[in-house]
């Protein structure tokens, strides 16, 4: 891979330049899955946390762009609709479920993943990790609080939670990349990240496994074997 | 669960620490912690520096309206 000047690039800044690139797709996507569902919410007061949590998720995905031309990466402004974000999230979502599920997997990977930035030596990556964290923290309370409302509920509501939170797990589970990758290894080697893959699904799985125990709930968080149609550039 | 069922909380918040709290509004849910978050998104018309919520069935009225 080449710079817009034309330098080749190290296999740590390739991976980097993926993984920002892709954080940024995928946090342009989850703000509009977010929107979407601030006029269609169970509650008013839901609709607002919805369009709060959009209004974050976009204004992350367009402060974060820019990281990539500090690494000499130019992408055109194309839209909302750009870029290649996780599938799961990529069309509206079908129900209020696979919006918490989003919020507990697909958010909970990316926050995760970001907080192994927060002293990226990628000083500009650094900054917007440390601003996304302030505003993800409320993304997180809102969706342990759904979780165990959901739960709670039992029946249907919690069945298709479940499901969801599988479905979410199993495509965003693959977006941190194989364990052993060399390009990623290189990156936590030199101090961009702090976290490898395995970290990354570990930490969100500890969390989540323990949030979901607490509402007497399972569901399958297996790490992801089969890596031979994993697109990289893509992360997916 | 009907709403009518679900806690109501009043806001009240503040612009600055030298100043009293002032009543913002009310909300219904009854998760705390959503609560807590639908507040912030909810009330953001001001750059609060404190927002607190009470829960409406725990006022006392010294003297009924």
């Amino acid at each position: 891979m080449s710079t817009s000047t034309g330098s080749t690039l190290d296999a740590a800044t390739v991976t980097m330049i993926s993984l920002i690139g892709s954080l940024a797709d995928n946090k342009s996507a989850l703000g509009r899955r977010y929107g979407e569902w601030a006029v269609s919410a169970p509650t008013i007061e839901s609709a607002v946390a919805a369009a709060a949590m959009a209004q974050d998720e976009l204004g992350h995905a367009r402060s974060t762009y820019p990281v990539l031309a500090k690494l000499g990466v130019h992408r055109d402004d194309e839209g909302l609709d750009a870029g290649y974000p996780l599938r799961v999230i990529a069309a509206e979502l079908p129900d209020w479920a696979s919006v918490i599920a989003a919020n507990l997997v697909v958010d909970g990977i990316l926050t995760t993943w970001v907080a192994s930035a927060r002293d990226s030596a990628l000083e500009p990556l650094a900054q917007r990790a440390r601003k996304i964290l302030q505003e993800e923290g409320a993304h997180r309370v809102h969706a342990e609080a759904w979780l165990r409302r959901l739960c709670a509920a039992g029946g249907a509501d919690r069945d298709l939670l479940l499901t969801r939170i599988a479905e979410m797990w199993a495509a965003a589970a693959r977006w941190p990349g194989p364990a052993d990758h060399a390009g990623y290894r290189a990156a936590v080697s030199e101090g961009m990240v702090s976290a490898g893959p395995a970290e990354i699904r570990g930490r969100v799985r500890d969390w989540l496994t323990g949030r979901l125990m607490s509402a007497g709930a399972a569901a399958d968080l297996r790490d992801p074997s089969d890596w031979s149609d994993w697109d990289e550039s893509h992360r997916r | 669960m009907s709403r009518a069922e679900e806690t109501v909380w009043e806001v009240f918040a503040r612009q600055a620490y030298e100043e009293p709290l002032h009543h913002v509004g009310t909300l219904t849910e009854s998760d705390e912690d959503l609560a807590l978050v639908c507040a912030r998104a909810i009330y953001d018309e001001h750059p609060w520096v404190h927002m607190i919520l009470v829960p409406r069935a725990e006022i006392r009225e010294a003297i009924r309206a």
